[in-house]
């Protein structure tokens, strides 16, 4: 693709790419790449924000735990404070019960938040949506099946977990139908969490990216002029798009919590 | 055909979740001190309406990238 468009040259030649086309480029934050390695290791660029998340995470919520105990601490730490009891209050008291709830918080609070913090350094400038990659929600997903199969087979014994998938009440000759299906619904529940974490979060991305691109696309296809006159409607809609991604981004670490909280609790409960 | 099938799988999510955000807004009509509890759960059901359309449209993507 022959290009030339005045904004964009300076940031093509400063990534080093003459023939790299503008869907390329801004394709390439969305996409994992490789910056290094470690140990014998690839390191992808993922990894870096991944690191960044949880130093970052350690870094805000050590002054938390004295906030919530004596109430003091800055803006930033206040509001963290209060994000935490309305996870305890509003998430994970109401749907495992106050017992249960206590042993599970912290869990529940570090997946929370390290999606949270993943999906908004996507949001930096230069940053990377970990949680975009298939891998990294799958990883988190695993964590959550494991928890549901392990977990349900420790509390009520590992018989009684498998037979309790079938709820009461089912005919006999249903049994063979039933069993499967709950089987594979214990599957597909993290099945689903992976594909709806990765798949929102490169979604926006590639609608920001498409957004982006109407400016590229009718500079180089019909001028640099028209390009230009494009430019203000795109970079107004990508505005727009960004700041539905950073409530987007969210509101799937609240689902995503919410629903293993749901899970969870409904393979070591399974009467309600 | 990816396309299409996209487009297919998008038809279903957005019935889905008009029907949830309709429902969802008479109910908090009918019961406006239960808006918190009301919103949560078309959240949750939202959600999973939304896993099921990605589902489609990440084949479809497959699809049109191979």
């Amino acid at each position: 693709m022959s290009f030339t468009y005045p904004l964009l040259a300076s940031t093509i030649s400063a990534s080093g790419g003459e023939g790299q086309n503008p869907f390329e480029y801004l394709f390439a934050h969305v996409v994992a790449h490789k910056v290094g390695s470690f140990m014998g290791f690839t390191v992808w660029n993922f990894q870096l924000f991944q690191v960044a998340a949880i130093v970052a995470i350690f870094l805000a919520f050590a002054p938390v735990r004295r906030a919530i105990q004596a109430s003091g601490g800055g803006y930033a730490t206040r509001v963290l404070a209060g994000w935490v009891s309305w996870i305890r209050d509003e998430m994970v008291y109401p749907n495992m019960g106050e017992a249960m709830g206590k042993k599970f918080l912290p869990f529940f609070l570090s997946i929370f938040f390290f999606i949270t913090f993943q999906n908004v350094f996507g949001l930096v400038p230069g940053g990377a949506t970990a949680t975009a990659s298939v891998y990294v929600a799958a990883a988190l997903a695993v964590i959550i099946m494991l928890m549901m199969i392990v977990g349900g087979m420790l509390v009520q014994g590992p018989v009684k977990f498998w037979t309790s998938l079938v709820p009461h009440g089912v005919p006999l000759w249903l049994l063979p139908l039933i069993f499967p299906l709950e089987v594979i619904g214990l599957f597909i529940k993290p099945i689903a969490l992976t594909v709806r974490l990765a798949a929102n979060m490169t979604g926006g991305h590639l609608v920001l990216l498409s957004f982006m691109g109407l400016a590229f696309y009718f500079g180089a296809n019909y001028g640099t002029g028209l390009g230009l006159v494009v430019t203000p409607v795109s970079v107004g809609l990508s505005v727009f798009i960004m700041i539905i991604e950073g409530f987007v981004s969210l509101l799937q670490a609240y689902i995503f919590t919410l629903l293993s909280i749901i899970f969870v609790s409904q393979a070591l409960h399974p009467d309600h | 055909m990816a396309a299409i099938g996209a487009g297919l799988a998008v038809i279903g999510a957005g019935i889905g979740i008009g029907k949830i955000g309709g429902d969802a807004n008479s109910a908090i009509a009918r019961q406006p001190e239960s808006t918190g509890d009301i919103r949560g759960s078309s959240l949750i059901f939202a959600a999973l309406i939304e896993g099921v359309a990605f589902f489609g449209v990440v084949v479809g993507l497959l699809f049109a990238i191979k």
